[in-house]
């Protein structure tokens, strides 16, 4: 949690100045913020052109960084069938260095738990060759949205490190925090437009992230929940009265930032040729652990939804000691089956521990 | 400069050197990649699997049926289930498919040394164990006594035959059951369990290996337990849908561990600390 940020160096960037800033590092490189479009939806976008756009800071995008790294679909091989026999071709990945500007705390947290998933047991070179050359510059969250939770999952409203810059809302300015060497360089490169902080600066900068952090309209108790799944006191009965209202939609697992489960499949493009695809899928889908013949070896919706909520609440925090739910909240509003994973986490927690 | 990342989705080639009919449902293929300084650089353990491709199939895991004493080719045992694998079964010498592996954590083969071995598998189930078992008999001095006990649905379907005619030659006790009899059968009719009935294993140095489907699975494990076998002495492969099989994808979870990466081989202890269908209640 943030103290007074003496820690880490910070500068000043006057609001007046972000679109220079911004048209600077656009023209190196793929700029991606958070714009709101003319159905007055926010979503994360490339953007063309800086002077078309409304960049929007406040209302947290629909989607998350996810699609970026990880695209919804994308071809990772094609192959041929000739002569010399079936063959399999490399696809190149060519991703132009991205500045992602804006990014909340809890999608931050996303692509550092992604980082994690695509290079803890293999380096995966689809996902890294789109991380490499990105520079992620943040900014911190002053009033989180009605179903926000950021600050049970450890994850928010505030962040310092994991971003390459850092900033907070002050009203006329922003506090820029460097995080990494590659953010004392950007500050380095177009100095003109930073100016140093001076401790009246910081102290708003520890104003701001308390009143953020009394902004929060939801409790909800995720260490609890935590608690409860590594003793092993969550009865089945919540996972069966869950999954009876799931929908197999999936649309949890495609907002989620940090679901990253896939399926590859091919795709026959003529009778001598085909692509490999690798396309985003969902632990809740019946099908996802059914194998060949029907026989499915997880109990088809009882333990697909447990699936859901353990892998986030219980083997993530096991394996990093944090949960890879970041409490941003999309699940919540996206489910129309009431069984999201806050609806997890009271239905988890109630009940004496 | 980006660093360059190994593709460790692409496929190599291999061909079909030799087709194996074991029974009406499964085949063994004996696989060569085209690559000859890989193929001879190749090398894996029993227990292993392979990501296998066809073409506009996708792919698939299946376990490695050869032993690693025996480098130069690799042995897949298939049986016909879904789409790809009837595509497997419309292969012929010659052809060619897309391998990637070899994947997962193997039977731990040093600490079966000296111990006898008690296999139980049944139909397809005997794939993986025939890797361990070939491996075992072209180093016969490492290891205790071998028995194999394989069930079979009825007696033309009792697969990997030349195998077993060849263990029993070696000295391996193999014992045969089928579900249902046919004219001309003289052996043992009924579940696998029942060849355990006669077994008089010296518990303190055997490890029992087994393999076969759900029904089997738990039959064995109960009786292997009445028998006086811990849990830390049987040993067990898991079959699990698979799509990357490299421990990214979690197609094959398994309660908190993923067969491919965790598994595919996991000790009873093991597995009883997990809260899968296999061993429900």
């Amino acid at each position: 949690m943030p103290h007074t940020a003496t820690t880490t160096s910070s500068h000043l960037l006057k609001k007046d100045h972000l679109k220079g800033f911004l048209r600077k590092l656009a023209k190196e490189y793929r700029l991606v913020a958070p714009v709101r479009n003319r159905h007055s939806d926010v979503l994360f976008t490339v953007i063309d052109d800086l002077d078309a756009v409304e960049i929007e800071l406040c209302e947290p995008p629909q989607n998350s960084l996810k699609q970026f790294f990880l695209p919804q679909q994308e071809q990772i091989s094609t192959y041929t069938i000739t002569l010399e026999g079936y063959d399999f071709r490399p696809t190149q990945t060519h991703i132009p260095p991205t500045v992602y500007f804006g990014v909340h705390p809890c999608d931050l947290s996303g692509v550092l738990y992604m980082d994690v998933v695509f290079s803890r047991q293999q380096r995966d070179p689809f996902y890294l060759r789109r991380r490499q050359g990105s520079v992620l510059i943040g900014v911190n969250c002053n009033s989180p949205a009605p179903n926000c939770f950021c600050n049970a999952t450890g994850s928010g409203p505030f962040l310092e490190m994991g971003s390459d810059l850092q900033l907070t809302d002050l009203g006329d300015r922003f506090l820029v925090e460097a995080g990494r060497t590659s953010g004392h360089a950007l500050i380095e490169r177009w100095q003109g437009f930073f100016s140093p902080s001076a401790d009246k600066d910081r102290a708003a900068h520890y104003q701001t992230f308390l009143e953020a952090r009394g902004r929060f309209s939801r409790q909800v108790h995720v260490e609890q929940a935590i608690r409860r799944l590594e003793a092993g006191t969550v009865p089945d009965e919540v996972f069966a009265e869950l999954s009876l209202r799931c929908q197999d939609c999936g649309g949890c697992a495609y907002l989620c930032p940090t679901c990253t489960c896939f399926t590859i499949s091919d795709q026959q493009l003529d009778a001598t040729s085909g692509q490999r695809l690798r396309s985003w899928d969902a632990c809740t889908f019946a099908g996802f652990t059914g194998m060949a013949g029907g026989h499915n070896p997880v109990q088809a919706k009882t333990g697909a939804i447990r699936q859901r909520f353990i892998h986030k609440l219980r083997d993530d925090v096991r394996l990093n000691g944090r949960p890879s739910c970041v409490g941003c909240g999309r699940c919540v509003s996206i489910c129309f089956g009431g069984t999201d994973i806050v609806r997890f986490v009271e239905r988890a927690c109630q009940g004496s521990l | 400069m980006p660093q360059t990342i190994t593709d460790i989705y692409l496929p190599r080639q291999a061909r079909v050197k030799q087709v194996v009919v074991e029974n009406s449902q499964i085949s063994t293929f004996v696989l060569v990649f085209s690559d000859s300084q890989y193929n001879e650089a190749f090398r894996y353990q029993p227990g292993q699997f392979m990501m296998v491709s066809l073409p506009h199939c996708g792919e698939a895991p299946i376990s490695i049926s050869s032993p690693p004493t025996r480098p130069g080719t690799i042995h897949l045992s298939v049986r016909r289930a879904g789409k790809l694998t009837n595509a497997m079964h419309g292969l012929r010498v010659g052809d060619s498919i897309g391998l990637r592996g070899p994947y997962g954590r193997p039977f731990p083969m040093k600490q079966l040394r000296e111990r006898d071995l008690l296999f139980v598998a049944g139909g397809i189930g005997l794939a993986p164990l025939r890797a361990v078992i070939n491996g075992c008999l072209d180093q016969r001095d490492q290891f205790g006594t071998i028995t194999v006990l394989y069930g079979s649905r009825n007696p033309s379907d009792i697969a990997f035959q030349d195998d077993l005619a060849l263990w029993q030659k070696q000295g391996v006790d193999c014992r045969l059951t089928v579900d249902t009899a046919e004219t001309g059968w003289d052996g043992a009719v009924g579940l696998v369990t029942s060849l355990m009935d006669e077994l008089k294993p010296e518990l303190s140095r055997s490890t029992a290996l087994i393999c076969g489907p759900p029904l089997m699975f738990r039959a064995v494990l109960g009786r292997l337990t009445t028998m006086g076998f811990r849990d830390e002495q049987v040993l067990t492969t898991m079959e699990r849908h698979m799509k990357c099989g490299v421990g990214i994808c979690r197609h094959c979870h398994m309660d908190g561990k993923l067969a491919c990466v965790d598994g595919p081989v996991f000790s009873l202890a093991e597995l009883r600390q997990l809260k899968i269908l296999e061993l429900a209640e």
